[in-house]
């Protein structure tokens, strides 16, 4: 339709623009850094940074939150909901309170990353009951192992250090502090893929959508899709995790909003929801950045004050586009 | 001569171990619209889960137009066998186009936008089905029958050349049950598709099938035409509830209607009552009788009457004379015997004759001793006997006491019965 194609231009020509935005907004003033200077070029590396770390995290949480209420036909599904943000923040919490994440950049996101992996595999085993596991047999199992890892996470939080508190609480509210770009790029080039993996099997989404049943009949292996789609989008949630921490939000609303507006055709929806999440968050970025400058506000806060109201008003206003029962 | 359509060689399928289909085996040919019958829990669904691979058969094989259903991929068994399902929901707003689309998701591009080919087959389908005008309309938002039209259009995309109909018209109104279905004749004659349904109208089943499998504990009881698979006694037997079985003379078409359960907070247990019948005059209040738990007897009758061969098949005890033959002093004792035994006696609506007047001169008897007496109304109409012996016996017997009626629903109510509290099971 062409009220969707619509949709799809603004957000297509709308993420350079709004990239740049964020570009000229920081800490250190508003304005494009002069990068003449020294000074001004690490300005300018920093921010640039934040705005491509923030596009990707946001992009793909809401593509992975998209997959996720597909497949789990779930309209409160989102990227965490099997549990990988409790795995992911235990392996942060690991790596901050044993003073490895001091030690070297990459621990911090790494143990994340493992952690959240691991999880996800103990919630597929539990729910593997002979055939493919059900939607409620995951949803479950996701719930168990997830609290099973909050209780050891607040166990440890609970008996850590002061300033190790600090920053586990900072980190598990969302944090895109710059995490260096070989990082950057790595968790950027495995999201792209995960995500364009994704967006190729959009018709399969489309058709599970309908019911895992009439799927079947149309000759979807539901089984594989299932498990391929929920690997992948969880894949690409770890891959978030570790290099943001918890952000919230961002992959449960975005999906919807954009549902609204562009219909829930994947073939439109999950490219869309990449730049509107991915835009979203590099917006609340950078207002995280600048509104209480030079303090900064956890990311994951101004993702739910600001983006609330806001999509509230989309979504009263597109209702009829969107999620249905 | 092409592989037949379906073909079920010894099939034993379940759940988990548990076997619901127990050996079926059944052959469709390519063309045919056939139905599937049964009652709740026969294994309808389960045959048809077993078609469509969800269910894996634990012994015997499957073959789709002569293609193991084994070893076919799922996108191949998808070109050969669709589902219109009971209803298909999603949380989703999809536009009924979107939907329709979705019907070829196995046989379009995934990397490409569709092809103008694929676009005419949209179009197509939704044009046969009448949906093309509410295309840019949401699914969700339509009503059960447009719902219905829209997944058929979905299946016709989708091409098959096998199309499964699972209970496709039990949530829609007699129109639209009618409309569906003229849509699935008009996809087996124009695109020569094969139509297997499951349904519990068996109305609607016998109306638009050549033939029928009557399904009972997951195996098969009966296959063929629908006269020979819709007779009462099969259906009872099956369904275990009483029905009446009725040919149009007209048109042909056979309406099956269960029969009302007379009493359903009284129950006639321990009460015996005696019928004196015949000709197929008693044959519907000895069923009744027998449904609301009473023990039911009957006699004199001769063997080879229809109201004797009801009365055998319902267990009944019966005082028997030879065929064609007056009733000889040894049965009019047999069937003393039994009038004695009863609580009260029936008469039906029979002709009397020389030879069965005897009855009568029976009743007349347990009357003065003591018992009631039920007579169905209009004796004289059908009183064959010289000198209207019969007319006077029910004129006397009407004097004494004996209490008349129309039909079963008259008599039920007159009848001694004991209260039974109503359960739910």
């Amino acid at each position: 339709m062409n009220k969707s194609r619509a949709v799809l231009l603004v957000l297509i020509l709308g993420t350079p623009l709004m990239a740049w935005l964020c570009l000229i907004l920081g800490s250190s003033g508003i304005g494009f850094p002069d990068l003449g200077t020294p000074i001004g070029k690490a300005i300018f590396s920093l921010r640039a940074n934040r705005v491509a770390g923030g596009f990707i995290v946001g992009a793909a949480l809401s593509c992975a939150g998209v997959v996720f209420q597909a497949l789990l036909r779930n309209p409160l599904a989102e990227p965490y909901i099997l549990g990988v943000s409790s795995g992911a923040g235990l392996g942060a919490a690991i790596a901050i309170l044993t003073g490895l994440s001091a030690a070297g950049l990459a621990w911090l996101p790494g143990l994340a990353f493992v952690g959240a992996i691991i999880t996800l595999t103990l919630v597929f085993t539990i729910a593997h009951d002979g055939g493919s596991p059900s939607v409620y047999s995951l949803i479950l199992s996701g719930v168990i192992v997830s609290s099973v890892c909050s209780s050891i996470l607040m166990f440890m939080v609970a008996t850590a250090p002061v300033e190790g508190l600090h920053s586990v609480v900072w980190w598990m509210l969302g944090d895109l502090q710059p995490a260096g770009l070989p990082m950057l790029l790595t968790c950027g080039s495995f999201m792209l893929a995960g995500a364009l993996a994704l967006w190729s099997l959009s018709p399969e989404l489309n058709a599970m959508t309908l019911g895992t049943e009439t799927a079947h009949h149309l000759g979807i292996r539901t089984g594989l899709i299932m498990g391929i789609g929920l690997v992948l989008a969880t894949m690409i949630t770890a891959a978030s995790v570790g290099l943001a921490g918890l952000i919230g939000f961002v992959g449960l609303i975005i999906p919807h909003v954009i549902r609204a507006l562009v219909g829930p055709d994947h073939r439109r929806l999950i490219p869309a929801a990449a730049l509107g999440g991915g835009t979203f968050l590099m917006l609340c970025d950078a207002l995280a950045r600048t509104l209480l400058a030079p303090r900064e506000i956890p990311v994951g806060v101004i993702t739910a004050i600001f983006g609330g109201p806001f999509f509230l008003l989309i979504l009263r206003a597109k209702r009829r586009r969107g999620w249905m029962a | 001569m092409s592989a037949p359509a379906l073909t079920f060689n010894a099939v034993t399928a379940g759940y988990r171990k548990t076997p619901i289909l127990q050996d079926v085996s059944f052959t469709i040919p390519e063309g045919e619209i056939a139905s599937i019958i049964g009652p709740n829990g026969a294994g309808k669904t389960t045959l048809l889960r077993v078609i469509t691979g969800l269910v894996k058969p634990i012994r015997g094989t499957i073959s789709l137009f002569g293609h193991p259903l084994e070893n076919l991929r799922a996108a191949e068994r998808a070109r050969l066998v669709g589902v219109v399902p009971q209803s298909m929901e999603t949380p989703m707003a999809f536009t009924v186009e979107e939907v329709v689309m979705t019907g070829m998701v196995r046989t379009a591009n995934r990397f490409h936008p569709p092809t103008a080919e694929d676009r005419a087959r949209v179009e197509r389908a939704m044009a046969y089905t009448d949906v093309s005008d509410l295309r840019f309309r949401v699914y969700a938002e339509l009503s059960a029958g447009e719902k219905q039209r829209v997944v058929i259009a979905m299946v016709v995309a989708q091409d098959p050349r096998l199309v499964l109909m699972d209970e496709a018209t039990s949530h829609l109104d007699i129109n639209h049950r009618l409309e569906i279905m003229t849509l699935v004749e008009r996809i087996n004659r124009d695109h020569g598709a094969t139509v297997l349904m499951i349904s519990h109208d068996l109305n609607l089943s016998a109306e638009y099938c050549r033939r029928l499998i009557l399904l009972d504990h997951g195996r098969i009881v009966a296959d063929g035409a629908p006269q020979t698979v819709l007779t009462e006694q099969q259906l009872k037997a099956v369904y275990h509830c009483d029905v009446n079985v009725q040919t149009a003379v007209g048109t042909g078409s056979i309406t099956v209607t269960p029969a009302r359960r007379w009493m359903p907070d009284r129950s006639g247990s321990g009460i015996r009552i005696h019928v004196v019948g015949g000709g197929g005059s008693a044959a519907e209040i000895m069923r009744q009788l027998n449904l609301c738990e009473y023990t039911v007897t009957a006699g004199a009758l001769n063997a080879g009457d229809t109201d004797t061969d009801l009365a055998t098949a319902l267990g009944l005890e019966v005082a028997v004379e030879k065929p064609f033959s007056p009733i000889t002093p040894a049965t009019l004792d047999a069937t003393r015997k039994l009038v004695t035994l009863a609580d009260a006696v029936v008469v039906a609506g029979l002709p009397f004759g020389p030879g069965n007047v005897a009855n009568l001169v029976l009743v007349q008897e347990t009357l003065t001793a003591g018992k009631p007496v039920f007579l169905m109304r209009g004796i004289e109409t059908r009183d064959f006997t010289p000198d209207h012996s019969a007319t006077r016996l029910a004129e006397s017997l009407r004097t004494s006491g004996a209490r008349e009626w129309d039909t079963p629903a008259d008599l039920l109510p007159l009848l001694p019965s004991r209260e039974c509290k109503r359960t739910m099971n």
